[in-house]
C-alpha cells in the first residue's frame, strides 16, 4: 500500500469565508487553525496515529446527545461525498433520519477504484477518525447498528479490530462496529453492491428503486457514507463549520484526500483544498493529458488541465470532474488511445454480468478500442464505439456502461490526433509500454465477487 | 358466406383484428420466453428477441383497439363501451366478452408497467409480468368461444397451433435452466469472442494479432 507523503500548501484559494449561523457547533482553536492543511492526516510523516495521538490532537468525538442535531451542522459546511458523486452529506443524513424502521450505517472503505489509494491510506493512518465519522453519523440518525466495508487485507482489518477494542474499552464508541469484506472488484464499492454484499449476497449493484437509503443492507434503510466523508464529519463536529470552509471555494468548500500520479511514475496521496491549480498537484511539463476522476471519469488535455483548478467547476466545462480525487498525468511518450483500451478491456471485464446491454457492448467497445490502437486500424472501428456508446449509456442497474462511455468518449476526443496517426500506420509507443494501474487479477466466476 | 357489405364490415373488422391480435399475443407470449431462457432468433442478432417483443407487444394493443372499438361500434349486438375493460358487464355474451375485458385489463397492466419500468421496482414490475400467462389464456378462451369463427376450418388449426406453441414454450421454460455462464463470466465470454486469446488475462500485444503488422514506426 502506497500512501505518500501529505504537502503542506500556502494560504487557501482566496474567497470569502461563509459565516455560520451562531451556536450551531462549538468553534475551537487551538492545534486545528482554520485554513491550515493537513487535517485528515497526520502533519509530520505517514505514520499511523493511535487513540491516544488521536485524542490528544482533536479530543473526544463531540456526541451531540441526540439524533438530528449534526445535520444542521453538515448543512451550512456544505460538506458532499467524497466517494465521487459528491452528494450533499446533510441530505443523505436526512432522508436516512426520516426512515420509519431503525437504519443502518456502512463507512464505505472497499476503494475499487485501481488509480485510487486514498481510502485504503486514511484506514489505514487515521482510522480513528474514520469511527468518530461513523459514531457520529450513527448518532445523527439514530442507529445502533454500524459496519466498515473494507478489503481483504488482514494486517488492515486486523489493525481496525484492534483500533475499535481499544475505543470500546475506553468508552469513545456508542454503538459496536463490525467489519465485512468487500471483494477486489471494482464494482464493490457501489452503493446496492455494498448493500447486496452485506446481506449476504454477492457484491453486485442491484437496480434501483428502491434507493439504499430507503431498503438497503438486510431491507433497512441504510446510510453509506465514503470513509473520507465520515473523517470530515468528525472534524465538522468538532470544530464547525466556518473552520471546514476555510479552505475550499464558496461553491465547493473543503479539503478532500487526491490520489496524484506524476509522469515519472510516483504515486502519491496528498490533502488539499478544492480550488487548488492543477498545475500546483501535477508537473504538467512532458505530459498530454490529464485524467481526472478515475476511471469512470474523462480524459483533458494538458493545456486545459494548466489552466484548470481542482473544482466541478472548472472540470464539468471540459466533460471531467472531481470525482474522488484520482489525477493522474500521462507522459508524452504514451499511447493515450492504448491506454485507454487496456482500462476499457479492464472495466469490461469488471461488469457483473447482469445486463445486457453492458456485459455485451462494454467488451465490444474494449475489443473496438484495441483495434483502433493498433497499427491502420479498420475505419469502422471508431464510429462502431460510438454506436455502442450510445447504446449502452443508462442500460444498466448501475452507472458502470455510463462511466466507461464517458471515459472512452473523453478519449476519441483528446487522443484523437494520436488516431489519425495510427491510420497513418504509426504510433507514438509501438512497444504499448503500460502506464495506468491496473489489478492483475480479472473476475471469472461467481465466487470471485463474494 | 356473405360477402362485406356495409352493415357488416364493422363486424368483420372486429373478427379480423381479434384473430390477428390473438396471433399477436401468442408470438408475444412466444418471445417472452425466449427473452427470459436468453435465447436468440436463429440468424439474427441478440437485441431482436427483446425488442420484437417489446415491439410486437405494442403492435397487438393497437390491433385490440381496433377490435374492441368495432365490436362496441358494430350495431348488431350491443357491447357497452364500458364492457371493454370491466369484465362481464356486456349484454352480449357476457361470460367470453369478459374474459376478453379481462385479458385487455391483464395486457394494459403490463404494458404500463413496462413502459414505467424505470420508476418502479425490479421486483414489482416482474411478479406482475407472470400475469401475462393468464393475460393469454383468457385471450384464448375469449376468441374460442365468442364466436364459431375459431371452432372450425383453418382457424381452428391456427388455434390449435398457437395452443401447443405457447405448451412447448412453457415446458421448456420449467425444464431447461438458462445459458449458465455464471454472471460474473460473462463479460469475459463475449470478449473472447471478439478476440480469442488462450488467456483472457493476458494483455494486449500487436504481436497477438494475427497477420497483422506492426506500425511502421518501428523496424
Amino acid at each position: 500500500m502506497t500512501y505518500g507523503t501529505t504537502v503542506p500548501y500556502p494560504a487557501p484559494h482566496p474567497g470569502p469565508q461563509d459565516s455560520h449561523p451562531a451556536g450551531t457547533a462549538p468553534a475551537r482553536t487551538g492545534s486545528e487553525a482554520a485554513g491550515d492543511l493537513p487535517r485528515l492526516l497526520p502533519v509530520h510523516g505517514a505514520v499511523p496515529v493511535d487513540l491516544r495521538s488521536h485524542l490528544s490532537r482533536y479530543g473526544a468525538p463531540p456526541y451531540f446527545g441526540a439524533p438530528g442535531k449534526l445535520i444542521p451542522v453538515l448543512k451550512a459546511a456544505g460538506l458532499t461525498g467524497r466517494g465521487g458523486a459528491a452528494f450533499p452529506v446533510h441530505r443523505k443524513l436526512e432522508a436516512v433520519a426520516e426512515a420509519r424502521t431503525r437504519p443502518i450505517v456502512i463507512g464505505n472503505g472497499a476503494e475499487g477504484e485501481p488509480a485510487s489509494d486514498k481510502d485504503k491510506s486514511l484506514l489505514w493512518i487515521s482510522p480513528h477518525l474514520i469511527l468518530d465519522g461513523l459514531q457520529l453519523a450513527a448518532e445523527a440518525v439514530g442507529s445502533q447498528a454500524v459496519a466498515l466495508y473494507v478489503h481483504r487485507n488482514a494486517r488492515l482489518q486486523e489493525r481496525l479490530r484492534a483500533a475499535i477494542a481499544e475505543r470500546a474499552a475506553a468508552g469513545v464508541d456508542v454503538a459496536a462496529v463490525e467489519i465485512f469484506d468487500a471483494p477486489p472488484r471494482f464494482l464493490a464499492g457501489e452503493e446496492s453492491a455494498l448493500a447486496s454484499r452485506i446481506s449476504g449476497d454477492p457484491a453486485m449493484p442491484r437496480f434501483k428503486p428502491p434507493r439504499v437509503f430507503e431498503r438497503g443492507v438486510v431491507g433497512r434503510p441504510t446510510l453509506v457514507h465514503n470513509v473520507e466523508t465520515l473523517a470530515h464529519i468528525a472534524l465538522i463536529a468538532r470544530y464547525g463549520p466556518a473552520w471546514f470552509r476555510a479552505v475550499g471555494t464558496p461553491g465547493e468548500p473543503g479539503s478532500m484526500l487526491c490520489t496524484l500520479h506524476q509522469a515519472d511514475g510516483r504515486r502519491d496521496v496528498v490533502e488539499t483544498g478544492l480550488g487548488t491549480p492543477l498545475r500546483d498537484l501535477l508537473r504538467l511539463d512532458g505530459t498530454q493529458a490529464v485524467l481526472s476522476g478515475g476511471y469512470h471519469g474523462a480524459w483533458v488535455p494538458t493545456a486545459d488541465a494548466a489552466r484548470m483548478t481542482l473544482s466541478n467547476a472548472d472540470l464539468r466545462a471540459a466533460g471531467a470532474f472531481v470525482g474522488a480525487g484520482v489525477l493522474v498525468a500521462l507522459p508524452a511518450r504514451c499511447c493515450g488511445i492504448a491506454e485507454t483500451a487496456r482500462v476499457a478491456r479492464y472495466l469490461a471485464l469488471e461488469s457483473a454480468g447482469q445486463c445486457g446491454p453492458c456485459f455485451n457492448g462494454l467488451p465490444r467497445i474494449a475489443a473496438a478500442l484495441d483495434e483502433v490502437a493498433s497499427p491502420r486500424p479498420d475505419p469502422r472501428a471508431v464510429t462502431d464505439i460510438i454506436r455502442w456508446a450510445g447504446l449502452v449509456e443508462g442500460r444498466g442497474a448501475c452507472h458502470h456502461p455510463d462511466g466507461t462511455t464517458r471515459f472512452v468518449r473523453s478519449a476519441l476526443h483528446v487522443f484523437r490526433d494520436e488516431i489519425r496517426n495510427h491510420s497513418a500506420g504509426r504510433c507514438v509507443d509501438p512497444a504499448r509500454q503500460p502506464f495506468l494501474p491496473l489489478p492483475a487479477d480479472a473476475a471469472l466466476d461467481a465466487s470471485d465477487w463474494s | 358466406m356473405n360477402g362485406i357489405t356495409q352493415s357488416t364490415a364493422l363486424w368483420y373488422a372486429s373478427r379480423a383484428t381479434g384473430v390477428v391480435s390473438l396471433l399477436l399475443l401468442t408470438g408475444v407470449v412466444l418471445l417472452g420466453v425466449l427473452v427470459n431462457r436468453q435465447g436468440r432468433l436463429p440468424g439474427l442478432p441478440r437485441f431482436v428477441v427483446t425488442g420484437l417483443h417489446r415491439n410486437l407487444s405494442l403492435l397487438g394493443v393497437v390491433f385490440v383497439a381496433i377490435h374492441v372499438i368495432t365490436a362496441v361500434l358494430d350495431p348488431y349486438v350491443t357491447i357497452q363501451i364500458t364492457a371493454i375493460v370491466v369484465p362481464f358487464t356486456s349484454s352480449y355474451k357476457p361470460l367470453w366478452l369478459g374474459l376478453g375485458a379481462i385479458s385487455l385489463d391483464l395486457v394494459l397492466a403490463l404494458i404500463l408497467t413496462s413502459l414505467a419500468r424505470a420508476r418502479i421496482s425490479r421486483r414489482f414490475w416482474r411478479s406482475l409480468h407472470w400475469l401475462s400467462y393468464a393475460a393469454w389464456v383468457s385471450a384464448l378462451v375469449h376468441s374460442l368461444f365468442s364466436s364459431t369463427d375459431l371452432q372450425g376450418g383453418l382457424l381452428l388449426y391456427l388455434t390449435i397451433a398457437c395452443t401447443l406453441a405457447v405448451l412447448a414454450a412453457v415446458i421448456w421454460r420449467v425444464t431447461h435452466a438458462r445459458r449458465e455462464i455464471p454472471r460474473a463470466g460473462r463479460a469475459a465470454a463475449t470478449l473472447d469472442m471478439m478476440s480469442p486469446r488462450d488467456d483472457p488475462r493476458a494483455p494486449a500485444s500487436p504481436r497477438d494479432r494475427a497477420g497483422r503488422r506492426a506500425p511502421e514506426n518501428v523496424r
